[in-house]
């Protein structure tokens, strides 16, 4: 990645990195989340990660950035072991939540600042133009100064975007972007992400079960259903599935014939 | 239901005895045992991050104000009505008995080491501590303590140092003041009331004569304990709540309950150490 | 994130004002000095018996404190108590150390007086004069011991008399013992006489006493002795005058009382330690003796010796005086 460098919304950016899960099970309790999930995501690349809800997508992208430690199996961030607290050192990891999770006591502005503020990335003036680059990418410089509680949801999942890139990530990770948005707030986030691997070259991992998303910026897809990933390979691939589980996740039939809805009958 | 709170890694393989033992333990001696545990463990990752603590020189602000100068009001108006009750209920227990003179040092000596320290930090617990625990607990539950982790700043260092450091210099603030304003609330009380009738000057007289200052700090040590203990479990009970926004709530119930509880418990055995 | 400046300043002066009012409550409470208390100097007293006194109770002068007791201890054959003297407190060195006792809640302190000009100051760790004063405990173990004395006395006296008392021939005996004795009887009964007159006129303790009509409510725990020889004396009165009847009636032999040696010197040892203890009470030795000279003692024993004067009264109506007037008028 030559151009990294030259590119990169600020100065500084480290290459970025692969991550590879492997065999990775989780419990809580006597209930299995994850149930053996590998896979393998390259530098610079969008993978997507799909399934219905409660098939352990978050949970699988909180092992990534080690909130989350597995009961079996391995996941690794640049090849450092991703539960290890100490790899968060080393590799620069953003998180996008799914609800944002900004912090509602700061204003924008100093949602975006904490982190350089924190570890001692420059004074001031250096912190504050590092922060308007990351809002001027997503539009957000009229924005600065509002809290979170005042902002709308789309403007909240870019206020979290922004957050993430203001820490230069290496790995970043989206957690539903496209959740709660309406169609046309969707393409703009869905569009902001492929725009960012574009001209920064960061690995990206995308948890969604926006198709639209999917099929529009993936370079790879991967299907979690049931704690288990019933697909993995490219999305042209995704054109025409085999399996009748991704078919039916894919393209799912409105079917008010269902046997399910007989008893509703009187 | 056994005790699962601490599914840690560890416990994957073949669980030790000692593991097996507090599965079996009743659930609240468990949770009595791991908030203790957690408790001091939060102590310990927070006080590695004190070199540190001139960059939260903002948030030690934030904090004093809240913890400090807010909290002043209703610590003043409280110990004063403590010191004139203390006043009034010797005072008329005293009557017959003819220790009426001894009142000022009876006020004096109740509120320097007993009351004004517990007072400051019941009040503390109450104004502050669920403050604390409401903030963590809605921190964790909308994952913004998640996001910083993420972003590899310590929740324990912008969170709890803070607040630690801004307890420990309050504290003797809010206690001194306590003492004062109950000793005043216990004289004017003494001069006024018909059967008590004692001039601020001799109760002042009576109060130097039978206090050293040893007996003021002894109190300002008890209120250092209670006010570090107050803003650990408050921050620890914040920091594990897990689940839904209901369950701010009750971590501050819990946070709440849990202080007043040990700062009383907290109460007996520091005024029996520093005997 | 940045703080509002008013937010800082507001902080700074709550803490400052904090620690100015610590600061000033130091002051005020342990004079500036470093905390606890003054060093102060030491001084050692020494008594036959601390009492209740314990370490940390006041050392006053003219009752001022000046110090406390740094800490009581056993030296040798005395009881030795070390006082703390503040150390603008300077003490002369022909002053005397008292213990006092503080009535109500019963906790001591040492008194101290404070001696002349002429002399000059007790250097630090220098030993201070002690005087014993007689305390309320010894004086009541004291009077119970005599009134034991006075029951033996009188005891024996009835004894002798009774024992024999249904024998014809007493009176001869009685007659010649106390025509030998009559010298003795005479002198007891001037004394004893003495004794009341002094008391009527108010003189010595007792008087003073017995004018004192708010003594009557006390306690009378501590003469039950006394009482019991009032008693004694009371019943002997009784036989006497039992005794005297029957002679009068002419009942009985003198023969047998002659030959009864034995009887005769009983009466007449018990008549001989009634008049040792009539003396002594004159002279003013032993407690009562005691009592009657010192003035000082008042003070200490008022509540115990309220009662006591009720028990004078028996002795005064119905004692041994009229006891022996009795028998005396009966024969003579």
């Amino acid at each position: 990645m030559p151009a990294a460098n030259s590119t990169s919304p600020l100065p500084g950016a480290a290459p970025a990195v692969g991550v590879t899960v492997e065999s990775l099970s989780k419990r809580f309790g006597t209930f299995e989340v994850l149930r053996g999930v590998s896979f393998a995501v390259q530098p610079g690349e969008i993978f997507v990660l799909m399934g219905p809800s409660g098939s352990g997508k978050s949970v699988l992208l909180k092992h990534l950035v080690g909130l989350e430690s597995p009961s079996a199996g391995q996941t690794t961030v640049a090849g450092l072991d991703a539960s290890d607290p100490t790899t968060r050192e080393r590799v620069r990891m953003a998180l996008v939540f799914q609800a944002g999770a900004l912090f509602n006591s700061l204003s924008v502005y100093d949602n975006l600042a904490l982190y350089p503020r924190e570890h001692r990335l420059g004074d001031e003036a250096a912190i504050r133009d590092r922060v308007m680059r990351a809002l001027q990418i997503l539009s957000l410089e009229n924005a600065a100064h509002k809290f979170p509680a005042e902002l709308s949801g789309g403007m909240k999942k870019r206020v979290a975007i922004a957050r993430a890139l203001v820490m230069e990530p290496q790995l970043l990770l989206y957690d539903e972007p496209t959740s709660e948005l309406d169609p046309v707030m969707s393409a703009t986030i869905t569009e902001i992400i492929a725009t960012l691997r574009q001209r920064y070259q960061v690995t990206s991992i995308v948890v969604s079960h926006d198709r639209d998303l999917a099929l529009a910026i993936a370079d790879r897809i991967g299907i979690l259903m049931g704690g288990e990933l019933i697909f993995l390979g490219p999305s042209a691939d995704l054109r025409n599935p085999t399996d009748p589980r991704v078919a039916d996740f894919l393209n799912p039939r409105i079917d008010l014939e269902h046997p399910r809805f007989k008893h509703l009958e009187t | 239901m056994p005790n699962t709170l601490s599914a840690s890694p560890a416990s994957r393989g073949t669980p030790s005895v000692t593991d097996r033992l507090l599965t079996w333990l009743p659930t609240p001696v468990f949770q009595v045992l791991h908030g203790t545990g957690s408790t001091l463990l939060l102590l310990g990752r927070t006080l590695r991050h004190v070199p540190s603590l001139p960059r939260q020189f903002g948030r030690f602000i934030e904090q004093c104000h809240l913890i400090g100068y807010t909290t002043m009001p209703i610590v003043g108006i409280l110990s004063f009505f403590i010191g004139s009750v203390l006043a009034l209920q010797s005072g008329h227990a005293g009557e017959n008995v003819g220790y009426k003179q001894f009142i000022g040092a009876l006020v004096g000596l109740t509120m320097a080491r007993e009351l004004g320290p517990v007072m400051a930090a019941v009040l503390l617990a109450g104004r502050v501590g669920s403050a604390i625990a409401a903030e963590l607990a809605s921190m964790k539950v909308y994952q913004e303590v998640d996001a910083l982790e993420t972003m590899n700043i310590p929740p324990e260092r912008m969170l709890v140092l803070p607040r630690l450091a801004a307890v420990l210099t309050m504290m003797p603030v809010l206690t001194i003041m306590a003492d004062l304003v109950g000793w005043f609330g216990g004289a004017i009380v003494s001069k006024y009331t018909h059967f008590i009738s004692i001039e601020p000057a001799s109760y002042f007289a009576n109060l130097r004569q039978y206090m050293d200052f040893s007996d003021v700090l002894n109190g300002l040590i008890k209120a250092e304990v209670f006010g570090v203990t107050v803003v650990l479990v408050c921050c620890n009970i914040g920091l594990n709540t897990r689940g839904g926004p209901r369950e701010i709530g009750a971590s501050v119930t819990r946070a709440v309950v849990t202080s007043l509880i040990l700062i009383l418990v907290l109460d007996f055995f520091v005024t029996k150490a520093l005997m | 994130m940045t703080n509002n400046p008013q937010q800082t300043a507001r902080v700074g002066l709550f803490f400052l004002l904090g620690m100015a009012l610590i600061w000033v409550t130091f002051e005020t409470l342990s004079g500036g000095k470093l905390w606890f208390k003054d060093k102060g100097y030491q001084l050692v007293a020494g008594f036959d018996s601390l009492k209740e006194l314990k370490a940390g109770d006041d050392v006053r002068m003219a009752g001022v404190k000046i110090g406390d007791v740094a800490l009581t201890r056993l030296a040798g054959r005395r009881a030795e108590a070390v006082l703390r003297i503040d150390s603008d407190k300077r003490i002369k060195a022909d002053a005397t150390a008292t213990i006092v006792t503080q009535g109500l809640i019963g906790t001591g302190y040492v008194s101290i007086d404070l001696g002349t000009d002429a002399a000059p100051f007790l250097p630090a760790g220098g030993e201070i004069r002690t005087a014993a004063t007689a305390d309320l405990n010894s004086v009541m173990a004291q009077l119970g011991d005599l009134g034991r004395k006075l029951e033996g006395a009188l005891g024996g006296l009835g004894t002798s008399l009774n024992g024999d008392s249904r024998q014809p021939g007493l009176l001869q005996k009685v007659d010649t013992i106390l025509t030998e004795n009559r010298e003795n009887l005479s002198r007891t009964t001037a004394n004893l006489q003495q004794i009341t007159d002094k008391v009527n006129r108010g003189e010595g303790t007792l008087g003073r006493l017995l004018n004192d009509s708010r003594l009557h409510d006390e306690l009378l725990a501590g003469v039950t002795e006394l009482k019991q020889g009032a008693t004694q004396a009371r019943s002997f009165l009784a036989n006497a005058e039992e005794l005297v009847a029957e002679v009068k009636r002419g009942r009985g032999t003198l023969g047998a009382l002659v030959y009864d040696q034995k009887a005769a010197d009983d009466l007449k040892a018990s008549l001989a330690s009634l008049r040792e203890v009539s003396e002594q009470l004159a002279q003013g030795r032993g407690t009562l003796g005691q009592l009657l000279k010192d003035d000082s003692l008042v003070r200490e024993t008022r509540a115990l010796l309220k009662k006591a004067d009720r028990a004078i009264d028996n002795l005064d109506d119905t004692g041994p005086i009229t006891a022996v007037g009795v028998v005396a008028n009966g024969l003579f």
